[in-house]
């Protein structure tokens, strides 16, 4: 068995760092438990402010000490996102403690190609969730926990080294290894410091009758544990068939922008859970909760976002999400968000092209359909489609660009552009001679009359070619009997035009400029 | 003598002013000869912005781009559209040997945004067309420019345009041929009678050509109705023929 530890020493603070604002100059921040400072960061420690101070103390040193409440909730959410881009590496992955995510690895070091190299991965990976993340190896798992812990300067990388193989060589890191690291938490904590023990070499030096009935057995089977001697069965954590996060801001989110900055943190996480299937996301809604305004309870806003091709990468859902959200307004600040995915694409990766190709350029032209559309409205952005009416205002039909408004994923890449691919194909036969106008007006346009011809612009119109008469719709409600002529406008362009057979209404009487020859 | 020879040898960029450009760039035949001929390359020129002023929609501008899209759309390349000046009708783009499916309308937002909207009547436009041509995966883009435009919409869109490997066409109102344009190319296209486009070479990378072209145009008329549409257009043309020809 391989272990893998993270442990990150700074978490809680560095999830409420996530809920303030971005900053230009750091601030001090520190949090509160049970009225004491319970963390700080480097800005406070610079002041002087020290875990174990009381709340007036830190104050009267910084006057404008950013304070919050540790929030076990908060920091579970934070940690649960470093344990799912855990999983992506290996499916053996469980919780240790609030601090401390654990991951066999043996499995996967021929996959991903050494140690060394998963190391470097997992580090990658975890980057963008934003945690000073402390790693160790070693074969059992609470040796790992106890070594990522500790995690002494001058013993170089706790990753690689004899330690994480053999536990004859882990033995003598963990004897050197401070009593402390026990956890403070720990029942006659003070009583093991009051005895001069030191070290883990120390509390092993003593008889273990002795021990157990001064401290519990507890301890001894921690080090047991730690030390290889005794079996540690663990609960694998189960990956969630949801995603669901919230956060919520510190200060009140008034612009797009600072709402974005915190929906990145959320994005970083849903990248995390995604990568965890190796699936890519589909869609995703953000709401946002806001502020009471006037005593009244303000509804909360959902943005859906659709991806046309389900994607992985964080910069482009926050391309996606900074488009919609310049589109809508805002009913009031914003104090929490939450990040929701059901719709995940499970399945291989589109392949990534050295140099560009058509199936790269038809992912990138998808990629800019989708942010047109995210942007401008999926109204705005539409394509033609011919359809078998003799009428000209309904002969062609525009549509929204492509499939996944009607739910449908497209399954493979670039299948977003499958009827776009699908027409080139199979080309539309030039069945009807140039007898129809390359533009049709959206509404029929009633021209002057001169002598029974027709006017445009205050210049008679020349009828060179026609009638041809188009008669129909006396299926669906909307008739037409209609006889069109090609007229030549005076500055020699041609124009379509036609007169009602039988109009209906005065209104349809005479003649109307139904399109242009472009 | 030679040294001059070897000047234009130097640099693609490089030309003598009775000479047309040499450009590096591939460029895409139109498919009008006539128009080949007087263009630089012999081309639509990519990776620039191509301007058509044009007095109103309808002289028969999309049946002279219409052989070059085709190409493209041969060649599997996407086509956009932006803020066609009215809805297209596809069954005439199919009869012009395009397929219509394939192309891509972008539409501004209308209304809704009040002052602002008026003093940038084409924001979304010009976003939506810089965006396109900053991707560099299209294969041609058609956009039809309102008439006030800020000075430097023209360069910005001029600057996006290299990373786009096709012609991009402007289309644009014939007043604004007395204005400055970034566009290295500028055509002033107007009506020459039916089935017929007056081309006037306005910029070009090259000598000024001072006879405007006549093109031939994908024909509408039969050549009956083609007859009596010329000759209305004799001297007699002014004078309102009474009845309709049947």
């Amino acid at each position: 068995m391989l272990w893998l530890a993270l442990h990150l020493p700074l978490l809680s603070l560095e999830a409420f760092c996530a809920t303030l604002p971005a900053q230009a100059q750091p601030v001090a921040v520190a949090l509160i438990h049970q009225h004491r400072i319970a963390a700080v960061n480097a800005a406070a420690a610079a002041c002087g402010v020290r875990p174990g101070m009381k709340r007036a103390t830190a104050l009267a040193l910084v006057a404008d000490l950013r304070l919050a409440d540790t929030d076990t909730a908060r920091d579970a959410a934070a940690l649960q996102a470093v344990a799912h881009t855990a999983l992506a590496f290996t499916p053996a992955v469980t919780l240790h403690d609030a601090q401390t995510v654990l991951l066999e690895v043996q499995a996967s070091l021929r996959l991903f190609g050494g140690l060394v190299a998963l190391r470097q991965r997992l580090a990658a990976a975890l980057a963008p969730l934003g945690h000073r993340v402390q790693m160790a190896a070693a074969p059992t798992a609470s040796g790992a926990a106890l070594l990522a812990r500790w995690h002494p300067a001058d013993r170089g990388d706790l990753v690689l080294g004899a330690h994480a193989r053999q536990l004859s060589a882990l033995e003598p890191l963990l004897d050197a290894a401070p009593v402390w690291l026990l956890g403070p938490g720990r029942e006659h904590w003070e009583a093991l410091q009051g005895m001069g023990l030191h070290t883990l070499a120390d509390l092993r030096a003593l008889p273990r009758a002795g021990l157990a009935r001064r401290f519990g057995a507890g301890l001894l089977d921690e080090l047991d544990r730690a030390r290889g001697r005794q079996a540690d069965p663990r609960r694998w954590l189960e990956w969630p068939a949801t995603f669901d996060s919230r956060l919520e801001l510190f200060a009140r989110a008034e612009t797009s922008e600072q709402v974005l900055a915190g929906a990145s943190v959320l994005l970083a996480r849903l990248v995390a859970w995604a990568r965890a299937r190796q699936a890519r996301v589909g869609s995703f809604t953000l709401r946002m909760g806001h502020e009471r305004q006037c005593q009244a309870q303000v509804p909360a806003t959902e943005l859906h976002v659709e991806l046309a091709e389900p994607a992985l990468d964080a910069a482009h859902l926050q391309l996606l999400l900074r488009e919609r959200l310049g589109r809508c307004q805002l009913a009031a600040p914003t104090l929490e968000l939450q990040l929701r995915c059901r719709h995940l694409v499970v399945g291989a990766a589109p392949n990534g092209e050295l140099f560009p190709t058509r199936a790269s350029e038809a992912v990138g032209l998808v990629r800019l359909l989708e942010r047109l559309r995210a942007r401008l409205g999926d109204e705005q952005v539409q394509r033609l489609e011919p359809v078998a009416d003799h009428r000209p205002e309904r002969a062609s039909r525009s549509v929204p660009v492509q499939g996944t408004a009607q739910g449908t994923v497209p399954a493979r890449p670039g299948a977003a552009l499958a009827a776009v691919s699908a027409a080139a194909s199979a080309p539309v036969a030039p069945a009807l001679p140039h007898h129809r106008p390359a533009w049709l007006l959206p509404e029929p346009l009633p021209l002057a009359e001169r002598g029974a011809l027709p006017l445009l612009e205050g210049r008679p119109l020349q009828l060179v070619s026609g009638p041809e008469r188009i008669e129909a719709g006396w299926w669906d409600g909307v008739p037409a009997v209609r006889d069109y002529f090609i007229a030549q406008a005076e500055d020699g362009s041609l124009v379509w035009l036609y007169r009602s057979r039988l109009p209906a209404a005065v209104d349809d009487a005479g003649w109307f400029l139904q399109g242009r020859f472009g | 003598m030679p040294i001059l020879q070897a000047l234009e040898n130097l640099h693609p960029a490089l030309w003598r002013a009775h000479q047309v450009a040499r450009p590096s760039e591939a460029v895409l035949p139109s498919g009008h000869a006539d128009l080949d001929a007087q263009l630089p390359g012999g081309g639509w020129p990519a990776r620039v912005l191509t301007e058509l002023l044009l007095p109103h929609a309808g002289v028969g501008e999309l049946r002279l781009l219409a052989p070059a899209l085709a190409a493209l759309q041969r060649r599997q390349r996407a086509v956009m559209w932006f803020d066609p000046p009215a809805a297209p009708c596809a069954w005439a783009l199919g009869a012009l040997g395009l397929d219509a499916r394939q192309f891509v309308v972008v539409r501004s937002r209308g209304g809704a945004r009040g002052r602002a909207r008026e003093r940038l009547p084409a924001v979304d436009v010009l976003w939506a067309l810089e965006q396109a041509l900053k991707s560099g995966h299209l294969g041609a883009a058609l956009a039809w420019l309102p008439a006030r435009l800020p000075a430097d919409a023209l360069r910005r869109l001029q600057l996006a345009a290299q990373a786009h490997d096709g012609p991009v066409f402007l289309l644009r109102d014939a007043q604004e041929r007395t204005r400055p344009s970034a566009a290295p190319l500028r055509l002033l296209l107007a009506s020459a009678g039916p089935d017929r486009l007056r081309v006037t070479l306005l910029k070009r990378r090259g000598p000024p050509l001072a006879q405007p072209l006549t093109l031939a145009l994908a024909p509408v008329l039969s050549a009956p109705a083609l007859a009596r549409a010329q000759s209305a257009r004799g001297p007699a043309a002014a004078v309102p023929r009474v009845g309709v020809p049947v």
